[in-house]
């Protein structure tokens, strides 16, 4: 049994979907019975529609009835993918479930089928419900499944061609498309980029086109949202030899050293850039002196262990005072992202400061 | 209407024992199914003088249930003893518990479970929780654990006590442990050991089948012993077996209790000398 399951993000299925249907031309398949799929889809739209995402994904599901159960799905699964297949789209991904993985259907060897004689991608992903592990489990498989899209060599005939030869390019994997924050925090993160000369190259995979995915070796530096196992960094070392930041900076000193790493990986002097940030830092922590003298300490409520490093440094910085007799601040569920987020913390902390 | 299961573990004689009984309960005029649930399907075969009867879960998959009449899944063997066999799908393949469950749906959707006794036998060692289904859904009332002084055998039947024992908690308990049946494997000290198991779950030892060549020389000519040799001294065996059944009103208020695995080891060394 997986350690780590995590009941209330939903199962492998639905990480996986967090991914996967972030691809803009391409249908998702989960295999099994529809109220798999229901419970993914109701999780996953829920989240969306609360990050204003309105679109409506392509997901399917090839219904596995008593009778799948008892004799296998393969069959079933064979007709939605035919289904799908007729429709227009560039790729399509199979999420497999604790059914399926249960009564033993081979997911790999029905998309292999369809691989040998079809030029659309018919993509598995490792998920198999709880069996699988957590949400996280799957959202991890999705990307590498999804990372079998990347193509050999980088297309340097549209237009990403003349930027990829200007200024140096960065793919951001694993963004966490459910996160409320995600585009607020991708700005953060291109905006240190441009401090450095540097650019996006890729979302992957956030609102992207699968002929976009063929850009990734564009880029010359990979940054991950998040990778606590340290999987999606050793994945995309492998496949593309692009070297990789596990992941975004949080916090004050951790921002400035996020620089200094990707100006390395890049070739770029970030003395500059450096000293930008440290000032626009500086400019930040002034605009909170009202804060100076004030008293708070930490609460996480019981969900994360504080980092009480990061959020000390901040309280340093601001002149704020910790007492455990201070007002007490909640931790975020989230670590703010760059200085930008912790702007927006400590934004929170005034309102409870004074509140 | 008895509805009896003979739950084992998988090779230990289950189909044998559940032929001979159903034979020996059909001599005392009572009406019998014998639902096979292995998915070798060779439970009623003996019944049936050799044949290997279709199952029908392969008729579900050939024909699809609806077009399915109780002709084409019940047939008539010995003594008028009628037979099923469910079957099950490929290996590794789908799930043969949830298909034994459907089998029993579309057999009471034919008004085909009927009778005065109702024979399940029904595989006990599947890691599956799909094969305690009959006695969840109410099919198996009576368990009745066949088991030799072989260790695994031991093993399986505790665990087939061990669903009882939960099923048993709950507000409205539908089945009951009837009884341990000993199909003897000729281990030395077989009959205090089962005996002495069978005392610890809280329950008793409905039989002591002794191994017989009688048994094979029966099976070789496709019959039963009831119908082979029904003067043998091993025709009496299976017809004490059936009268003890057929007495038997097991308490639903006595709970089996399951033996930890240290139990069940020290069980085995105190009776197996290496
Ligand atoms: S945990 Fe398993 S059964 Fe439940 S929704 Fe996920 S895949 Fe389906």
């Amino acid at each position: 049994m997986h350690k780590n399951i995590s009941r209330h993000d939903g199962c492998t299925v639905t990480g996986a979907l967090t991914v996967t249907t972030f691809l803009r031309d391409s249908a998702t398949i989960v295999h099994g019975p529809k109220g798999c799929c229901h419970q993914a889809v109701s999780v996953l739209h829920s989240s969306m529609l609360y990050n204003e995402c309105f679109d409506i994904p392509d997901i399917f599901s090839s219904a596995m009835d008593e009778k799948n159960i008892i004799f296998g799905g393969e069959d079933s699964l064979n007709d939605a993918i035919k289904e799908a297949l007729d429709e227009d789209f560039r790729c399509i991904f199979i999420i497999g479930t604790c059914i399926s993985d249960t009564i033993g259907d081979d997911i790999e060897s029905v998309c292999a089928g369809f691989n040998e004689k079809d030029s659309v991608p018919v993509i598995p992903i490792n998920a198999s419900g709880f069996l699988g592990g957590s949400f996280e489990d799957g959202f991890i498989s999705a990307l590498k499944g999804a990372s079998e899209i990347i193509g050999e060599n980088c297309n340097f005939s549209d237009k990403y061609s003349d930027e990829c030869q200007i200024k140096p390019l960065v793919n951001i994997i694993g963004e966490k498309n459910l996160e409320y924050e995600v585009d607020a925090n991708f700005s953060e993160i291109k905006r240190l980029l441009n401090l450095l000369g540097a650019d996006v190259n890729l979302r992957f995979i956030r609102n992207i086109t699968f002929d976009d995915i063929q850009n990734f070796n564009c880029a010359s530096l990979n940054i991950i949202r998040e990778d606590t196992t340290g999987d999606i960094k050793r994945h995309f070392e492998k496949l593309t030899n692009i070297p990789c930041i596990s992941s975004y900076p949080y916090g004050i000193s951790n921002t400035l050293e996020f620089l200094k790493e990707a100006g390395e990986y890049l070739n770029i002097n970030p003395d500059l850039a450096i000293k930008h940030e440290i000032n626009y830092q500086k400019e930040m922590f002034e605009s909170f002196s009202d804060l100076r003298g004030e008293k708070i300490s930490f609460d996480s409520f019981g969900f994360q262990k504080a980092d009480s490093n990061l959020f000390t440094e901040i309280a340093r910085h601001t002149g704020i005072v910790l007492d455990s007799d201070g007002v007490t601040i909640p931790i975020p569920f989230f670590t703010p992202v760059g200085t930008g987020g912790v702007f927006h913390m400590l934004s929170q902390w005034r309102r409870f400061i004074n509140g | 209407m008895k509805q009896i299961a003979l739950y084992g573990k998988g090779g230990i004689g289950k189909s044998t024992t559940s032929a001979n009984l159903s034979a020996a309960l059909s001599e005392k005029s009572l009406d019998i199914l014998q639902i096979g649930c292995d998915p070798k399907h060779d439970s009623t075969r003996m019944l049936m003088h050799g044949q290997w009867i279709p199952t029908v879960l392969d008729l579900v998959r050939e024909k699809g249930e609806g077009n399915i009449t109780t002709e084409d899944v019940v047939f008539s063997g010995y003594n008028n003893i009628r037979c099923v066999e469910a079957g099950g799908p490929e290996p590794g393949v789908g799930c043969a518990g949830r298909g034994i469950i459907a089998t029993f749906q579309l057999l009471e959707k034919l008004d085909a479970l009927y009778g005065d006794v109702i024979v399940y036998d029904v595989l006990g060692d599947v890691v599956c929780g799909g094969f305690a289904m009959p006695m969840r859904e109410g099919y198996a009332r009576e368990v009745y654990l066949v088991t030799s002084g072989d260790f695994m055998a031991l093993y399986a039947a505790n665990n087939i006590c061990k669903a009882i024992a939960r099923l048993s908690k709950r507000s409205k308990p539908c089945c009951t442990l009837g009884g341990v049946i000993c199909n003897s494997q000729n281990i030395e000290g077989e009959l205090g050991l089962v005996s002495e198991f069978a005392e610890k779950i809280n329950s008793e030892l409905t039989g002591f089948i002794p191994r017989s060549q009688i048994v094979r020389v029966s099976e070789v000519n496709k019959k039963t012993v009831l119908e082979y040799a029904p003067e043998s001294e091993q025709a009496d065996v299976y017809r004490k077996l059936a009268e003890k059944i057929m007495n038997t009103n097991p308490d639903p208020d006595k709970k089996p209790t399951p033996l930890s695995m240290d139990e069940l080891e020290t069980l085995a060394q105190k009776y197996i000398k290496a």
